[in-house]
């Protein structure tokens, strides 16, 4: 019983789910070319390559104590709200300053993809290198689990 | 009181297919397992008690010898012919019949019907659980007997040995799904939360029952 779960873990977390990220992607694209909200599959994509990278995540939140401490679980919550606040909140607040320049900039409002020919010649980029963008993706999460260097 | 010989023997019988019986009721908790899902409705748990009642039997009944309880003997001196004959009826029927073909069948059932599930637009999850479990029948039962201390408490210590199994290493794997489903509901605009509270759940569920007991006690 404990084998074939853990296989059809295996299986679903570092097989099924990779393989369907580059579904994830093309689904991305093709919302793209129609101006559609893509972020939300993208994300899906990235999420996808990450399924045991996710549950090694939530393991070292529930890790923080010893198996029979009662303040386990708690601990777990606060190393998940200490990540969020930590780490994710930072990296969050620096995409913003990265959009804040470039809102100050004007650069948005002069190259938007909201305009049909680039956000045409985009797609056609990013139909021709779906595999590139695949790999691009991979690349950073198996990087990503050797930590930040 | 002398037993009349073909009550101890239909005695002895009974014992001796105690096992295969309790393998009979692992394939019944399969069964319960695909029509309740991972919802555990109390049909599951029912037969898997059955199958710890049944794989610790001679252990069960002497706690009652220990009260002070005479029960006859589980073993007659001498078998009949007749007995021996039931009894490699039943345990061939079990084995050969049951565990080699039929239950292999179901499985591949449960596998058509978690496809079925799917094209339906519900989670294959509890047909897929369902088939893997019937395919270790055989397997559990063994385990099973491995959590037997052969104490009075045996059928007690064998649910705790699988309360142990399922807290250490079926809810972490579980966790692991857990994430996957997350990752699916997030695509399809369904909730995220539950699934990923549940994981962190899961990996923490023995801290958990510790935490309640604190607040208990």
């Amino acid at each position: 019983m404990e084998n074939g779960l853990i296989n059809l873990t295996n299986w679903l977390g570092n097989l099924l789910m990779p393989t369907l990220a580059g579904l994830f992607f093309a689904g991305a694209i093709w919302r793209f070319s129609k101006g559609m909200h893509y972020q939300h599959l993208s994300y899906a994509g990235v999420a996808s390559l990450m399924c045991s990278g996710l549950l090694r995540l939530l393991e070292s939140f529930a890790q923080q104590g010893a198996w029979n401490d009662p303040n386990r679980f708690w601990l777990s919550i606060l190393a998940l709200v200490n990540w969020v606040g930590n780490v994710i909140l930072p990296l969050y607040g620096i995409t913003q300053i990265v959009l804040m320049a470039l809102h100050f900039a004007g650069l948005l409002e002069r190259l938007t993809v909201g305009e049909a020919w680039i956000r045409n010649f985009v797609t056609a980029l990013c139909c021709f290198g779906l595999s590139g963008i695949l790999r691009l993706a991979e690349f950073w999460v198996q990087n990503g689990t050797a930590g930040v260097r | 009181m002398t037993l009349p010989q073909i009550i101890s023997e239909l005695l002895k019988l009974l014992f001796d297919l105690a096992i295969p019986a309790a393998a009979c009721t692992l394939v019944l908790a399969g069964l319960a397992l695909r029509q309740e899902g991972i919802s555990f409705q109390g049909r599951f748990q029912k037969w898997i008690l059955w199958s710890v009642i049944l794989l610790t039997l001679p252990q069960f009944l002497s706690g009652f010898a220990a009260q002070g309880i005479v029960l006859p003997p589980q073993s007659a001196a001498t078998s009949s012919s007749w007995v021996t004959s039931m009894e490699t009826t039943f345990n061939s029927f079990v084995s050969g019949v049951l565990l080699a073909r039929l239950v292999p069948v179901l499985a591949a059932f449960f596998i058509l019907k978690a496809v079925v599930d799917g094209a339906q637009g519900h989670s294959p999850l509890s047909s897929i659980l369902a088939a893997i479990f019937m395919l270790s029948v055989s397997s559990t039962s063994q385990l099973m007997q491995s959590w037997n201390s052969g104490s009075e408490f045996a059928t007690t210590d064998m649910l705790v040995s699988a309360w142990n199994f399922l807290a250490g290493n079926i809810l972490p794997e579980a966790a692991g799904l857990a994430v996957v489903g997350a990752i699916l509901n997030y695509v399809r605009h369904k909730p995220v939360a539950p699934l990923v509270g549940s994981a962190l759940a899961f990996l923490s569920v023995s801290a958990i029952w510790k935490l309640v007991q604190t607040m208990v006690a």
